[in-house]
């Protein structure tokens, strides 16, 4: 077989909220090739909306879908074979990013006009939650969605991001499906945890990968992964817990969970350190069992003194503004609030001090961008027209408090999710079989996923991992009594073991963690490096999507795709079986890929 | 090639579907598919229970290791490796293949995107069944103790059968297993678990079921020691505080009392107490990989060794290794380390703990008193051959010095047969012997013939496994 070009390979990496797709490698690994109109790299959002109600002249389309795929496909698939249906639903996602006219007005067969509906997600069908998919039909449909819009020619191998908690038999799935769907000449499914450590161009690494709701902890020992002790899909470490924790402390100060959700990526939104007192109270930022943090949570009466104008404004703002749009002058309301906002900005400019670092003012401000139903009279085709409206939001001492423990944490006792990260990775490092790995384990941690963008969030981790696992130095001494062992090879036959690897290996110090760090994405990927995040809802257009702002190291993953990719299909053509042939399975069937599977 | 050429339309048209072994122990259960080199699956045996919302709960798997309120943790298998909860067996089982394997339930094939039908296509009367079973597409090999009575070996293929609905099953002795992962067909099968070791003579792939032998001197027996051996310990007597009770710890000195800050849980949130023993037992099981050591022999630590120095003088002088436990205490092990161990061989040597819930052992639950009570069962022209291919496997044997008392010993029991023990060194192939040669067989092409299929389930009932699997 002739060996694939850069320009053919298609990489796809879905996830829970967004999916990001890659059809061509460029020349050098950018997460977005940019000048180029048809955007080599669009990030493709898995959510369909199914809001169709816009444009009744379509046809027997009911106006308001409920969420089930069921009668979705029943009422228009009529014609539509191979699920165009779901997958045009998909493209009129699509376009949001890339703002290209074409697939914004997608349409299906019956002429109903498909558009984002910015403000809500109601109806909204995500195939993979938590990591699992939930909707096979949906998923597919995203996967066929992906391969018309990008339309790969024949020649294309597939390299597809795998989630660790996909099971065997799901995995088989996909790649009947890609297989017989698409027809592709090679495919290969990757583990998003070896992809990080491509990326990151290592070996040995822990891999934490703090996804919306998900948190994967995963131990990599020379490019293999380890599967057992594995921390797969824990539920309520994710982004999502962080903002449910500030909905829990915020929400009785009219907080909505979007706003929640804005504060949590707005930049003062920060994870302290353990042990670091909060600004303005003696209680400390982390602790096991925190006893400040049920009393912040029941309002601003133990904040004293943080209720200043400013704060005060942002939330009379908070409530007063849902009222007067209900009430319907949004217009003048709005002209208001222009008003109120730049007086408010006069104002709390003033009585503070702008020098002190965020960790240590009492309140802070951040921009809360929504988006506001504009009224119009002749509006095209009937459909809802919105307006960006952002403005100041002033929030206390609980900004710092997102990783603290829940009070309705369900049915587990956990004590913030800094702390079950650290107890996973301690699980997952002291499950690997071989101990004199385990400290360089330590010493190597990955740290991906969205989920980890949140200002002060690895430092934290370190720290807590520090506070309960680190060996104190003192015993480091003892590396230097550790016993050579290598024995001589008895004289019972070449079968006589040579003792166990591990025993050689230097016990009690050597294997916990002496020393230990996170990893950095090596310098010549420019494009990867972090940026300052956005909080802007334009830009991650929508609630509760992942910011898109920076392609900073939480896309390590995709560019590990990439390197992977370039080595599997273009430089070793399969020596190495990275990847799984179409001969391959036409000969073996789909159980081939696990044999491929990286 | 053409970029823009069609690729060919040949397709996929086989059915191959590979077997899932099944390897359940009474402390982990391995699961994956045969063929390949490790189960990919590998899980807790046991399980967690406790109550929320009015409702008990269970947890499988590593989700076990959580912490939650009143959350007790039970073992469906015995002491002896024997099923005692059949019902909580099936479901731990289940779960080791469900989770990693096969997925909860196999997809209905009109709603995994592989089939287009229309509306009005669809057959109505071809409704799916919508609760199948897990195993529907899958043969199941499954491993068992070779001391496994009758019953529970019925048991274990209804369950297959009905509640899995297995389209064809095997059952096969671990000890058997293990000896085809060494690649022998005869085989003395030394087998260190966590609640037994076991002796099982294999001649020709078949098992000497007179040979076969067991005592409860594994790991969870090395974890009693190692217990009585804190409780003795000098400077101070150590306590064993896992993890999820200690919020932060600071350095010590090695030997001088921890400095942790503790987390406390209110009695109606902790967890029970059996919890609390198996993250100890995670402790312990790092204590074990890293600090004890075997005494390599020649001959017991009690005795003089052969320059005249006491072996125990000897092992006092290697140097000592050191460990910290979670609460930040720490602490060099000198000969204490050896004497963890030293029981297996020698019962005399037991650290005595009145406390303990495990028994004193005696002489004949030994290592060499077992090992001898195997041979003497089996025919006497065979055991030369069965000595030169001596089989270690199970994870307990991984301790540090395992093999070369073994050796020593066999040399001292059986002076004139050449011993010659076959013990791999890679981890996984030890710790996972018996289910990498469930592995092999499952996906031998000769095996076909051996799989006890549905319809002869269904004609012959649970006792066909009797016959066939011997």
């Amino acid at each position: 077989m002739p060996p694939f070009k850069d320009e053919h390979i298609l990489l796809i990496a879905p996830g829970s909220q967004m999916t990001l797709a890659q059809l061509g490698l460029p020349e050098t690994f950018t997460p977005r090739a940019i000048p180029l109109p048809n955007a080599h790299f669009e990030p493709y959002r898995i959510r369909e909306i199914r809001h169709e109600a816009k444009v009744p002249n379509g046809s027997g389309a009911p106006e308001e879908e409920p969420p089930k795929e069921d009668t979705e496909m029943k009422d228009s698939t009529s014609a539509a074979a191979d699920g165009t249906a779901t997958e045009t639903a998909a493209g009129a996602e699509a376009g949001a990013e890339g703002g290209e006219k074409t697939e914004e007005s997608t349409q299906t067969v019956q002429e109903v006009f498909y558009d984002e509906d910015v403000t809500s997600e109601e109806g909204a069908v995500y195939p993979i939650q938590n990591g699992r998919i939930v909707d096979w039909e949906c998923f597919f449909a995203l996967l066929t969605h992906i391969f018309n819009a990008l339309s790969p020619p024949f020649h294309t191998p597939v390299l597809m991001i795998a989630q660790p908690v996909w099971s065997a038999r799901d995995r088989e799935t996909i790649a009947q499906f890609v297989f017989e769907k698409f027809k592709v000449p090679g495919f290969t499914l990757m583990d998003s945890a070896l992809a990080a450590c491509y990326g990151y161009g290592v070996q040995t690494a822990t891999v934490v990968d703090v996804g919306k709701n998900k948190v994967d902890v995963t131990a990599v020992v020379d490019f293999q992964i380890q599967e057992h002790g594995r921390g797969i899909a824990l539920e309520g470490c994710g982004g999502d817990a962080m903002t449910d924790r500030l909905v829990e402390l915020l929400g009785s100060k009219g907080f909505s969970r979007e706003m929640c959700e804005q504060l949590k990526r707005s930049n003062i939104t920060e994870i302290l350190p353990p042990g670091t007192p909060l600004p303005g109270s003696s209680a400390t930022a982390h602790q096991g069992t925190n006893p400040a943090a049920p009393g912040d949570a029941n309002g601003s009466g133990s904040a004293p003194g943080t209720e200043g104008n400013g704060e005060n404004n942002g939330e009379e703002e908070g409530v007063l503004d849902v009222a007067a749009i209900v009430s319907g002058n949004t217009s003048e309301y709005l002209a208001n609030m222009e008003k109120e906002k730049a007086n408010t900005k006069k104002g709390a400019a003033d009585p503070k001090q702008p020098k002190l670092p965020n960790a240590q003012k009492d309140k802070g401000t951040f921009q809360f961008e929504e988006f506001i139903e504009m009224e119009e009279e002749n509006t095209t085709g009937g459909a809802k027209r919105y307006k960006r409206n952002s403005r100041e939001i002033a929030v206390g001492v609980e900004r710092f408090l997102s990783t603290t423990a829940r009070q309705q944490a369900g049915p587990r006792l956990t004590s913030g999710i800094l702390d079950d990260i650290a107890t996973q990775i301690y699980h997952t490092i002291s499950s690997v079989p071989y101990v004199s790995k385990r400290s360089e384990l330590w010493d190597s941690l990955i740290i991906v996923g969205c989920g980890s963008k949140v200002r002060g969030f690895v430092p934290a981790l370190l720290g807590v991992i520090t506070q309960k696992f680190i060996l104190s130095p003192t015993s480091s001494i003892f590396t230097s009594e550790i016993p050579s062992t290598i024995s001589t090879p008895l004289g019972t036959g070449a079968n006589t073991p040579a003792p166990v690897p591990q025993g050689q290996s230097a016990p009690g110090p050597m294997y916990h963690p002496a020393a230990h760090g996170s990893l950095k994405l090596p310098e010549y990927f420019p494009e990867f490096k972090d940026q300052p995040n956005t909080n802007a809802p334009g830009a991650s257009s929508g609630p509760g999507s992942t910011s898109q702002g920076g392609h900073g190291t939480e896309e390590a993953v995709f560019l590990g795709a990439q390197m992977a990719a370039k080595v599997f299909f273009v430089i070793d053509q399969g020596l190495s079986k990275g990847y799984l042939s179409r001969m391959d399975y036409n000969e073996s069937g789909p159980s081939a890929i696990h044999e491929t599977t990286l | 090639m053409n970029p823009s050429n069609p690729p060919q339309a040949a397709e996929y048209g086989g059915d191959e579907v590979s077997a899932i072994v099944l390897d359940p122990g009474y402390s982990t259960t391995r699961a994956g598919f045969a063929g390949e080199d490790a189960p990919k699956s590998l899980i807790p045996t046991y399980y967690g229970k406790y109550n929320a919302d009015g409702q008990e709960k269970l947890v499988f798997g590593d989700d076990i290791f959580t912490p939650r309120p009143g959350l007790s943790i039970h073992n469906p298998v015995g002491k002896d490796g024997i099923v005692e909860d059949w019902d909580m067996a099936e479901k731990v089982w289940e779960y080791s293949f469900t989770s990693r394997l096969t997925g909860s339930k196999p997809g209905n094939p009109f709603q995994n995107g592989l089939n287009d039908f229309s509306n009005d296509e669809l057959p109505q009367e071809m409704e799916v069944e919508t609760d199948e079973k897990p195993l529907s597409d899958s043969p199941l090999l499954m491993s068992e103790p070779g001391w496994n009575p009758a019953k529970a070996r019925e048991k274990t293929i209804e369950i297959a059968m009905e509640k899995w609905n297995t389209p064809a099953f095997y059952l096969a002795r671990n000890g058997v297993l293990a000896s085809f992962a060494a690649g022998k067909a005869s085989a003395l099968v030394i087998d260190i678990g966590a609640s037994n070791i076991s002796i099982t003579p294999v001649h020709d792939g078949m098992i000497l079921k007179r040979g076969v032998q067991h005592s409860p001197l594994g790991g969870d027996y090395i974890s009693s020691q190692i217990r009585a051996l804190f409780k003795k310990n000098s400077p101070q007597p150590i306590t064993i505080t896992p993890h999820y009770l200690i919020s932060s710890k600071t350095a010590v000195e090695a030997g001088q009392p921890p400095q942790a800050n503790y987390k406390t849980f209110a009695a109606d949130k902790a967890p029970d107490a059996s919890y609390r023993a198996l993250l100890e037992e995670r402790t312990l099981s790092e204590f074990k990989e890293c600090v004890v050591q075997v005494w390599p022999g020649p001959g017991k630590l009690s005795a003089p060794g052969p320059t005249g120095v006491p072996n125990e003088e000897a092992a006092r002088n290697y140097p000592g290794r050191p460990f910290e436990f979670p609460d930040g205490y720490n602490q060099s092990f000198s000969v204490d380390r050896f004497r963890v161990v030293e029981s297996l061989f020698d019962a005399k040597a037991a650290i005595p703990d009145p406390d303990s819930p495990v028994p004193a052992p005696t002489q004949a639950q030994t290592l060499p008193e077992i090992i001898k009570a195997s041979l003497g069962g089996v025919d006497v022209d065979i055991r030369p051959h069965l000595l030169s291919n001596v089989v270690v496997t199970g994870a307990s044997s991984l301790l540090y010095g395992f093999t070369e008392r073994l050796n020593a010993e066999l040399m001292a029991l059986f002076p004139g047969p050449r011993v010659r023990i076959s013990a791999p060194g890679n981890t996984a192939e030890r710790r996972f012997g018996s289910w990498i040669g469930g592995s092999i067989l499952a996906s031998l092409g000769t095996f076909h013939q051996m799989w006890i299929s549905k319809k002869e389930y269904e004609e012959h009932g649970p006792s066909i496994v009797e016959k066939r699997c011997k």
